[in-house]
């Protein structure tokens, strides 16, 4: 895969924003515990985020730094608004079970910090492209902790009751969210490593001293 | 005894810990003394001056207009972040390259603006929280959960990155696992 390839696609496996980027973890693992939570937060983000770093990419570059990151804070929380509005009708009760995470969605760093450093530097058709590869990066993450957990969890997949022996009620909790992304973002850099052919390297651990 | 029930309170109420606010910008501050204290102190600050220009917001915005919430808290937060640079620039010159990162990574935060989103969500629940001393205080002590729950981190920060720790789960997914750990630990607190 060419470097223009790898930047372009590689929002999914190669450099995915929650599991790589440590970017927008607050609301995996908080409320992902259930699919309905996790399609909830995929419309809203997905929603949020396209449409804000889209409107964004047009505020004048010249700009100094301090008053683009603002504009585009405040740009992804107008557009949040249509965003709830239209969740109200879709998703009305993950709205009062993700809380404040929600308005949290539309001030995540892919749309605050990331624009700058990373989308505005490509043209706008390479952009748009790298961007969805992203949120579908997001969305996969999310998509699997929602269903690991609530299987985990509750012992159900869409709330529908699935055929599991063991709960680990845990896994609902915050601390379950946390050890779960932990171990998924290891899990990750493993099959990453094995994909690009790495893994001696990963596991020799060269790069890293002890001292 | 009063202080070990303030510390379990700050602990039970942490933000980062019970929440997940600001994992991300904690790894950063974790990383080094410098970091921690400069991160810390950026952090707390626009927790508690934040908190009280929430408390002005809440005040004046009609309950039923309640989705321009946002728009406001960003337009709050975006006015302090001008003036703290500002302050910055013309208070400590010398230091202020130094000085201006941990702003800008403190400003637009999912730390500042989960905070100031929980203690209004805390005051709709309970309106005797509805005042400003509430808000400000409430402001502070996030503040003081974030150090707190950065100390914790910067206590096993290098053992998580040595090359012990297997290559894959060495530096975020470890210190992931250890704050879980801690935070199943301040679950049983509550």
């Amino acid at each position: 895969m060419t470097n223009r390839n790898k930047l372009l696609f590689g929002g999914i496996l190669g450099d995915n924003i929650v599991l790589s980027g440590l970017m927008v973890i607050s609301p995996v693992i908080i409320c992902g515990d259930t699919l309905k939570n996790a399609e909830a937060l995929i419309y809203a983000f997905s929603a949020i985020t396209f449409l804000s770093v889209l409107i964004s990419s047009f505020v004048p570059r010249k700009l100094p730094y301090t008053a683009k990151i603002i504009i585009y804070a405040v740009i992804s929380a107008l557009v949040y608004i249509p965003v709830r509005l239209a969740a109200l009708e879709f998703y009305p009760d993950s709205i009062g079970r993700i809380g404040i995470y929600y308005p949290l969605l539309a001030v995540n760093s892919l749309i605050v910090f990331q624009t700058e450093a990373r989308f505005f530097r490509m043209k706008k058709l390479d952009m748009i492209i790298s961007l969805i590869f992203c949120i579908i990066g997001f969305d996969a993450v999310m998509l699997i902790t929602g269903f690991l957990r609530e299987l985990l969890a509750y012992g159900t997949i869409n709330s529908k009751i699935a055929d599991v022996n063991i709960l680990t009620k845990g896994f609902a909790q915050p601390f379950g969210g946390f050890i779960f992304l932990g171990l998924m973002c290891g899990g990750y850099r493993f099959i990453r490593a094995v994909v690009s052919k790495d893994s001696s390297k990963t596991r020799s651990g060269e790069d890293v001293s002890d001292k | 005894m009063f202080l070990i029930n303030e510390l379990i309170t700050l602990l039970v109420a942490n933000l980062i810990l019970s929440q997940a606010l600001g994992i991300s910008t904690i790894f950063i501050a974790a990383g080094s003394k410098k970091n921690l204290i400069g991160t810390a102190c950026v952090i707390t600050l626009f927790t508690t001056v934040g908190s009280a220009a929430a408390y002005a917001v809440d005040s004046m915005l009609p309950y039923d207009m309640k989705d321009l919430r946002l728009l406001l808290y960003t337009l709050v937060t975006g006015a302090m972040y001008v003036l703290l640079l500002t302050a910055a620039y013309l208070l400590c010159r010398g230091k202020y390259t130094d000085f201006r990162k941990y702003i800008h990574v403190s400003a637009f935060n999912c730390a500042v603006m989960g905070t100031l989103f929980t203690i209004n969500e805390r005051a709709v629940m309970d309106s005797s929280l509805f005042t400003l001393s509430e808000y400000v205080s409430a402001g502070f002590e996030a503040g003081i959960g974030f150090i707190i729950a950065a100390l914790i981190l910067t206590a096993a920060y290098r053992k998580l990155n040595l090359s012990k720790v297997p290559a894959s789960f060495r530096g975020f997914p470890a210190m992931l696992v250890y704050l879980g750990i801690i935070s199943m630990a301040v679950y049983s607190l509550k």
